[in-house]
């Protein structure tokens, strides 16, 4: 790869923008962020407009833009259930989340493990709740890092050895300086000007990308016919069908009980925001639609036969796909603002999954634990280091470990966090579940979830499962959900009859 | 967040029922998993689900305002529920 000077400048011209308005995010609605709900939750007085850009680059992160199209390029129509899987989530942010919100607010809840806590009086419980929440987050954040190496490799940096990390390891300093300082607010404003720089870039990819291979009909062409479309079910199996389905079906149940989803979710400044941008949202959607096309229009293109493009696509696979397409279509300026486009859509969630991170282990695990007679401006205190020490163990664990590893833990990650929709869930809707009944949900789910992955060598979520003779194959997640609510629902009595807590729950959950 | 509405008329909430509608345009793969009719060379899988996401931001919105107007219907005056708390109409950006 040739280094690519015009785009370099673009890209750190547009990356030192950022770092600014990073820093100067600390004043803006100033307020005293030695407070966690300032620092870590915006003081929750986003409006509708800033969650909107908020919870768009939270959402729809680098690895996103990278991967998706990358699935897309390589095995077609399976790549594209985050459609349908984006669609499926704002039905359930409208009718589920509002009402966390009240009772966050109310409470002075920062974290979903706060809730928990709170709603059940378990300790025991929040604590799952906490631990599942960074364990699934951890490898995320790593998986930004992946979509930023990508295109600092495309920009003709050297990857090798330890002076090819540099660039990544300066990103990051910067990431976690002005989290450090601006809290919430860094990633709120940068949000604006990624989700900028993303719309603009999609929208030039979308007019001229076509132009240039001679229309949508010519791109669509090129694909082979069998990528065009799910291949349908032969015997006893219901194939890519389910598969696709229950992928897009689970991921949405999974995507809000994410903590920095939860997070972007709590900052806003009432629950009429949160349902605002159930709607308002989807045109986020609609762009990731548009980018996962890019995968097609990157086979059109032929970027695999460009010896230019050789050695990215052996050291990054299919992700390099896009970046490769970019390289061979826009101006080099452009490819400065494209590049720059997906690495600060690196940041931004990187920085809210950080303070994720922060926000439980100071509240859930420090406070609940150590020190529970802290007060405020130790427990801001302690957030912010452990924001750095998430991000320093983000980027160690992206260089030493190998890459696949970041992929399978947050292939498990999701299948983790969906286990957290019954407590929640039933939480919010029901009066009289038990919490040592949900806990033991949670584990047999968390339990049967880990099994279904292994059985796929943690390669593929996946799972054949065999009902009366009939193969349907299904996302992990979604299974062993249904697990921890069979347990939840069917343990629930009997626990309730061992040790009684309705009193106190039905004064707790907020029906009647 | 207990509102005398909230017990009164579950029917309040019978927009709510329409958020259905998404999970039932991408529910059915074998119902979208072709190729023809194609529109302007976009495979029928493409361009249906991307329709079916503006479908779907179309019916969430349409819950937010008959949500909102059964909301007023249902009470004047101050209310506590969970729908208007905090910032009003015009929310600051």
């Amino acid at each position: 790869m040739n280094f690519n000077l015009t785009a370099t400048i673009v890209f750190v011209g547009l990356f030192l923008f950022v770092t600014w308005v990073g820093f100067i995010a600390a004043h803006w609605r100033k307020a005293d962020l030695n407070q966690l709900h300032e620092w870590g939750l915006g003081g929750r007085r986003f409006g509708t407009i800033v969650t909107w850009f908020l919870l768009g680059g939270d959402l729809y992160t680098a690895y996103t833009f990278i991967a998706v199209p990358a699935l897309v390029y390589g095995v077609g129509a399976m790549g594209f259930f985050a459609v349908p899987y984006t669609i499926l989530i704002y039905p359930i942010l409208f009718l589920v989340f509002p009402r966390l919100w009240v009772i966050a607010k109310r409470e002075g809840h920062v974290t979903a493990a706060d809730y928990i806590r709170f709603r059940f009086n378990s300790r025991a419980l929040a604590l799952a709740v906490a631990v599942t929440g960074l364990v699934a987050t951890m490898p995320y954040i790593s998986l930004q890092l992946i979509g930023m190496e990508v295109v600092i490799g495309a920009l003709g940096f050297p990857t090798e050895g330890f002076t090819g990390h540099i660039p990544l390891i300066i990103a990051f300093v910067i990431l976690a300086a002005f989290t450090y300082t601006s809290g919430l607010r860094a990633p709120a404003l940068i949000a604006v000007v990624k989700d900028m720089l993303i719309f603009i870039t999609i929208f030039a990819a979308i007019v001229i990308i076509p132009a240039k291979l001679g229309g949508y009909g010519a791109i669509f062409d090129a694909v082979p016919k069998a990528k065009l479309t799910l291949a349908p079910p032969i015997g006893n199996s219901l194939g890519n069908y389910s598969a696709y389905i229950t992928l897009a079906l689970g991921s949405a149940c999974a995507l809000f009980l994410y903590p920095h989803s939860m997070t972007g979710i709590l900052s806003a400044s009432s629950g009429r925001v949160i349902r605002r941008n159930a709607a308002a949202l989807s045109a986020y959607s609609f762009v990731l639609g548009l980018i996962a096309l890019l995968g097609y229009m990157a086979i059109a293109a032929r970027v695999d036969q460009n010896p230019l493009h050789a050695d990215g696509f052996e050291r990054y696979g299919a992700n390099f796909a896009v970046p490769a397409l970019f390289l061979d279509m826009f101006p080099s300026w452009f490819v400065g603002v494209a590049f720059a486009a997906v690495a600060i859509g690196a940041l931004v969630p990187a920085a809210i999954m950080s303070i994720a991170c922060a926000n439980l282990f100071t509240r859930n695990l420090y406070k609940e634990y150590w020190r529970p007679s802290c007060s405020d401006a130790e427990e801001a205190r302690v957030a912010k280091i452990v924001s750095l020490v998430v991000k320093v163990g983000a980027v160690v664990f992206i260089l030493a470990i190998p890459k696949s590893y970041a992929i399978q833990l947050q292939l498990l990650g999701g299948i983790w966090i969906i286990q957290l929709l019954p407590p929640i869930l039933l939480g919010l809707f029901t009066r009289g579940f038990h919490a040592h009944a949900l806990l033991l949900g949670w584990a047999a789910g968390t339990a049967v979830g880990t099994y279904m992955a292994a059985t796929r060598g943690f390669v593929s979520s996946i799972y054949p499962l065999e009902v009366l003779g009939l193969t349907v194959p299904g996302y992990a997640a979604l299974y062993s959900v249904l697990v921890n609510f069979l347990v939840a629902v069917a343990l629930s009595p009997v626990l309730d009859r061992l040790w009684p807590q309705r009193e106190l729950l039905d004064q707790r959950s907020n029906r009647r | 967040m207990t509102t005398k509405a909230r017990t009164g008329s579950p029917w309040r909430y019978w927009p709510r029922l329409l958020l259905i509608v998404p999970f039932a345009l991408v529910g059915w793969v074998p119902l979208y998993n072709r190729i023809e009719p194609r529109l302007f060379g976009v495979p029928f899988f493409y361009w249906y689900q991307l329709a079916a996401i503006i479908a779907g931001a179309a019916v969430v919105m349409c819950v937010y305002y008959l949500d909102q107007r059964q909301t007023r219907a249902a009470e004047r005056g101050p209310r506590a529920g969970d729908t208007d708390e905090g910032a009003g109409p015009g929310a600051r950006p």
